[in-house]
Parts: structure tokens; C-alpha cells; sequence
């Protein structure tokens, strides 16, 4: 085999090994961010998650303040005991 | 009935052991299968089974289980019983005795939709038939006139109805829906707080599922309770989300104006078109019975419908079953050893709350000493089985309930104790709460202990190696590091802390558990 032929099938080896090694990183990457996008996919529905529970918070509170607060306000201690106590009744 | 000789001669094919039903995987359809004659449960193997071998084998439902032992005539056959896929006597379990699937009280029971045993409209005399239909009247009736809310028949009862003309045999509830015209899921929820409220003061026993359903209970004449459920319909954007766990696209003129629907002699308000709505919850077959039937509800809107209403009693439903089952019986009734560490550090005229009482044994001990004593706890069976004791040892104990998920019953509690001078006991209960619950106790016990007293905590400690506390899935360990920073956060103070050999709920050794003593902050500090 003459010295360039020998280059020639070198160099072929070597932009093999190059494009070989290109696309493994472009595997690695994809596979990455395919990882990458899943966990920021499922971290977003669990954020979107916790803010749907804030519909259950909010009528919580709206309940305890229109139906217990505003009614207590002025009432003596003993008229706020028996409202508290109906109230907590007709939770559950 | 026809038998399939070539098949229930095959017992390779065909066969029934303590472990479920091997079926030949030519049987597609939904199957019926009844003991000694008597309907227990439906299935449908390509969907509930799966392939072993020569067979598609299905396992028995968990709620079935502890009915299986004895001897029975076990029939598997379709629906309309024309053709029968095994009719065999069958010795399952202990093998003493006839296997019989059936309530405290005698009546037959079978596996409903979700799993549960509870007692078919075909195991319901005529009579009692007939209160269940009044009844439902009657909360049609205090929906659409009290409540003011477009309410109709739905779901099973609705189907028998159209497809039937009568109550479909499988079934063993009444659900109902009100079409609501709020979009905000917060408003949603106001509005069934209204509802319970007006239903309640209606007479009606009334339990709260979720932001959105609440359940009635209508007590018959032969002993049992039957559920009607109020689910809530309404539409976020272009979806129609109706409870249990329906959503997607209807048009509301399918719904409204309501119609009106006969069954058994009662007139009952529908949707406006009941097929429309039939074929909505059961698919374009819904016309061909099917008793295995189970809902495929879109998973966007099971998410949505979670996020926006549920996550205060996603264990109730197991609790229950433990203090209503055997386990419970195998919690000791005498005073735990917290509780006697407990009661040697308070002065003797000192009061307590137990949160997360169970069985309630260590309220029951503190009230048996002298204190003034009370018990919380969130499971409805829990509180009945303290009352019983309570009242069998002469004892003067209230029993309150307490759902740390739910923040109304919270700060509801919350502004009753602190108008009492008490400290709080919580043994084995924050390693039953998540996060939010938790915090949710952090805030009660801030409320209640402005004037001094302290909070008491025992919990399963999380350390190298150490076993999940018992039972199974209900309890956790918890780190005390992370309990401590909690604590703090929310303005306690935690005075002791120990780490050590202990007990479980069984009073069973368990090799690390925290005890610990936490104030808050008094009112005069604040000043």
C-alpha cells in the first residue's frame, strides 16, 4: 500500500471516529433532554397541582369568616359558644 | 341455562381456587358470578384479569376475601345467566361451612362498582324498594326547591330507568347531580357548603366527600343505610365536569331544562336529554347491560377534579375499614405508656384533648383518672366505638370530630379549645399526616395553647434500618430533625425531645420512637 493510500484510509478513520463521537453526544443530549423535559413536565403538573388546592383553601376560609366570624362578632362569650358549636356541628 | 360442555368440563380451562378464577381466554364478555344462587360479583376478564398460561386468570376482589371460606356452589356465567362458564361446588379457604357473603344483619351482600361490598336493589324487598324511591324524591325535592339548584336523577338509577323501566339489579345506590352555574371551582365549593347546611337543616344525615359531593344517608326499614349521592355538574371552559370523576364535552341543552323520568311509579326530574347523558357516563353501549361495568374517566380531568376538590380524607375510607375490621381488636384498651408519661407530668386537675384518638384508649385513660377529657378523631367509626366504651365505663368523655386536611373543622376546633384551658395529646398521629395536615395541626395547637399548656407528641422515629411502623401504608416514620423545624417555624417551642426504644399502636416493641413537649408562645409574652 503506497504512503497516501495509507493516509487516505487514515484520515477516512478518523472523520469516522469524529462523526462516531458527534453522535454519541448528540444521543447523549437528546436522551438528556428528553430526561430533562420530563422532569420539568412532571415539576410544572405538580406545581399547577398545588395551585387547583388553593380553590379548596379559599372557600375554607371565605366559609369560616362569613359563617362564623361576621356572625360572632357580636355576640357575648355565650352566644359565641353555641354559634361555634353549631357551626362545628354542620361540618361533618 | 345452557352449559358450554367443551368448556366447563375443561378444568384447565375453567376453575375456581382461594385464589381467583382461571377462565379460558375465549370468554370476551362481562361475567356473573353467584354463590350457592346468590349474586356476589361481575367482571370482565380481558379488562380485570390477565393471561397465565393456557387461561386469563382474575383474581377475587379484596372486599370478597374474608367471606371465602367454606363450601359453595360457585356458578360464572353471562349476565342474562343463558350460558354458564362453571357450576361447581367449591371448597375455598377453611372449607367449614357454607361460604356466606353477607352483612352483620344477615342480608346479602356483593362487590359493588368501586370495589366495595354493599347490598344490590335485587338483595331489597318491595317495600323497602319503595322507601328508597321516596327518599330520593324527597332530596330531589330539597334540592331543587330549598337549595334552589337544577338537581335531576343520575348515573344508575337513571339507566335502569331509560334502558329498564326499573332499578338495575346490580346497583346499590342513588346518585343524583345539581347543574351548577359557577365556573369558579372556589364558588363551586361555597355553594355545596350552602347545600349541606340547607340539607342538614332539611333532617338530613349528611357526610362531606369532596368539594363537591356530599353524601346522604336514608336510613330503611330493614336495618341498613342507603347512600343517595349529590355530585356537583359544572363547566370550566369548554369542559363539563360532573362528579364522581366524569368530564368532557356535552352540551348543557343535553341537561337543561330538566325532563321528567317514571320509575317504579315515581316521577323523577332527568337531563333534559337522558340518552345524550347515558351515553356520556357509559359509552355509545350503554344500551347492553353489563354489570362489570367501570368508569374510564379521562385522566386530565381526574387531575383537575383532585386538585380542585379533594385531599381531605384520602385515607378515611382505609381508617375506616380498620376500626370497623379485626386489626382493631388488637389494640390494647389500657392506657398506653405515653400516656401514663403524660399524665405523671400534668398537675391532676389538668385537662386534655386527645387529637387523633382512635380506638380511644388514652382519652378513655385520662377520663378514668379524673381529667376533663376529650377525644378527636376524623373516622365516623373511630368516634363510635369511643362513645361506646366511653358510656359502657360510666365515663363523661365528648367525642368530636377533627379532619386536620380540612381547614373549616380546624380552625373551627381550633377557636373552641382555645377558649378552654387544655393541653393536646397526639400519640402515633403525625406519622398519619402529610404535609399540609401537619402544618394544619402546628396552627390548631397555636390557636389552643395561647394560655401555656403544652402539646404532647409520641411518633415512630425514622432511623438506619429500622421497619415501616404498622399499619401497613397508613403510618410513617418521621424524621424529628424535620418535625422540630416545622414546629419552629410555625412559632412553637420544643421543650423536650427524646429518642428511644418504644411501642407501636399494638404496644409492640418498636426500636425508635420520639416523645416530645411543645409550647407556644403565651398571650402575655405577646403584650
Amino acid at each position: 500500500m503506497t504512503a497516501r493510500r495509507i493516509g487516505s484510509v487514515s484520515n477516512a478513520r478518523a472523520q469516522v471516529s469524529v462523526r462516531l463521537r458527534r453522535g454519541k453526544e448528540l444521543y447523549r443530549r437528546t436522551r438528556l433532554g428528553a430526561r430533562t423535559l420530563r422532569a420539568r413536565v412532571e415539576a410544572l403538573e405538580a406545581e399547577v397541582q398545588e395551585q387547583r388546592q388553593l380553590n379548596r383553601r379559599i372557600a375554607e376560609l371565605t366559609d369560616v369568616v362569613a359563617e362564623l366570624l361576621i356572625p360572632i362578632a357580636d355576640r357575648n362569650e355565650e352566644q359565641a359558644r353555641t354559634l361555634l358549636e353549631d357551626y362545628r356541628k354542620n361540618l361533618v | 341455562m345452557t352449559a358450554v360442555p367443551e368448556l366447563t368440563s375443561d378444568v384447565a380451562a375453567n376453575s375456581v381456587d382461594d385464589a381467583g378464577l382461571s377462565i379460558s381466554p375465549d370468554v370476551r364478555g362481562p361475567l356473573v358470578v353467584s354463590l350457592d344462587g346468590q349474586y356476589v360479583w361481575s367482571l370482565t376478564p380481558t379488562r380485570d384479569g390477565r393471561l397465565r398460561g393456557s387461561t386469563r386468570f382474575v383474581s377475587w376482589p379484596d372486599a370478597l376475601r374474608p367471606h371465602l371460606h367454606g363450601r359453595a356452589r360457585v356458578a360464572v356465567t353471562d349476565p342474562t345467566r343463558a350460558v354458564t362458564w362453571f357450576d361447581q361446588e367449591v371448597r375455598l379457604g377453611s372449607g367449614v361451612g357454607r361460604i356466606r357473603v353477607v352483612d352483620p344483619s344477615g342480608h346479602p351482600l356483593c362487590v359493588d362498582k368501586v370495589g366495595h361490598l354493599a347490598r344490590a336493589f335485587s338483595a331489597t324487598d318491595p317495600g323497602v324498594r319503595e322507601e328508597i324511591l321516596v327518599g330520593t324524591g324527597r332530596a330531589l325535592r330539597n334540592l331543587r326547591e330549598g337549595c334552589e339548584v337544577e338537581a335531576y336523577l343520575n348515573y344508575g338509577l337513571l339507566l335502569g330507568a331509560v334502558r329498564d323501566g326499573a332499578m338495575i339489579a346490580h346497583d346499590s345506590d342513588v346518585d343524583l347531580c345539581y347543574f351548577s352555574r359557577h365556573s369558579s371551582p372556589a364558588d363551586l365549593i361555597g355553594e355545596s357548603y350552602r347545600i349541606e347546611r340547607q340539607l342538614r337543616d332539611a333532617g338530613w344525615r349528611a357526610l362531606r366527600m369532596s368539594g363537591g359531593d356530599i353524601k346522604l344517608l336514608l336510613p330503611l326499614s330493614d336495618g341498613r343505610t342507603c347512600h343517595i349521592d349529590v355530585f356537583a355538574a359544572f363547566r370550566v371552559g369548554e369542559t363539563f365536569y360532573q362528579l364522581g370523576n366524569r368530564s368532557g364535552r356535552i352540551p348543557t341543552s343535553a341537561i337543561l331544562p330538566t325532563s321528567t323520568i317514571e320509575l317504579h311509579g315515581h316521577h323523577f326530574p332527568a337531563p333534559a336529554d337522558p340518552e345524550a347523558m347515558l351515553a356520556f357516563l357509559y359509552g355509545p353501549g350503554w344500551r347492553v347491560p353489563d354489570p362489570s361495568f367501570k368508569y374510564a374517566d379521562p385522566r386530565e380531568g381526574v387531575r383537575r377534579l383532585d386538585g380542585w376538590l379533594r385531599g381531605f380524607r384520602t385515607h378515611m375510607g382505609r381508617w375506616s375499614q380498620f376500626f370497623q375490621g379485626e386489626q382493631v381488636g388488637a389494640v390494647p384498651r389500657q392506657g398506653s405508656d405515653f400516656a401514663r408519661w403524660v399524665h405523671r407530668q400534668l398537675e391532676p386537675r389538668d385537662a386534655v384533648a386527645d387529637l387523633g384518638s382512635g380506638s380511644g384508649r388514652d382519652a378513655l385513660f385520662f377520663a378514668a383518672r379524673g381529667r376533663r377529657s376529650r377525644a378527636y378523631d376524623f373516622s365516623r367509626p373511630a368516634r363510635g366505638t369511643v362513645r361506646k366504651r366511653a358510656s359502657r365505663r360510666h365515663l363523661q368523655l365528648d367525642v368530636h370530630p377533627l379532619i386536620l386536611g380540612e381547614l373549616r373543622t380546624v380552625l373551627a376546633v381550633g377557636a373552641d379549645l382555645a377558649r378552654e384551658q387544655r393541653h393536646l395529646y397526639a400519640r402515633h398521629l403525625i406519622g398519619c399526616l402529610d404535609e399540609a395536615e401537619r402544618h394544619n395541626l402546628w396552627l390548631l395547637a397555636r390557636m389552643a395553647l395561647r394560655g401555656g399548656h403544652s402539646l404532647f407528641l409520641e411518633f415512630a422515629a425514622l432511623g438506619e434500618g429500622v421497619a415501616e411502623p404498622v399499619p401497613d401504608g397508613l403510618v410513617r416514620r418521621l424524621d424529628p430533625k424535620d418535625v422540630s423545624r416545622e414546629i419552629a417555624a410555625a412559632g412553637g417551642v420544643v421543650e423536650h425531645l427524646e429518642v428511644g426504644p418504644g411501642e407501636d399502636m399494638y404496644d409492640d416493641p418498636d426500636p425508635r420512637v420520639c416523645r416530645m413537649r411543645v409550647t407556644w408562645r403565651r398571650q402575655e409574652e405577646d403584650r
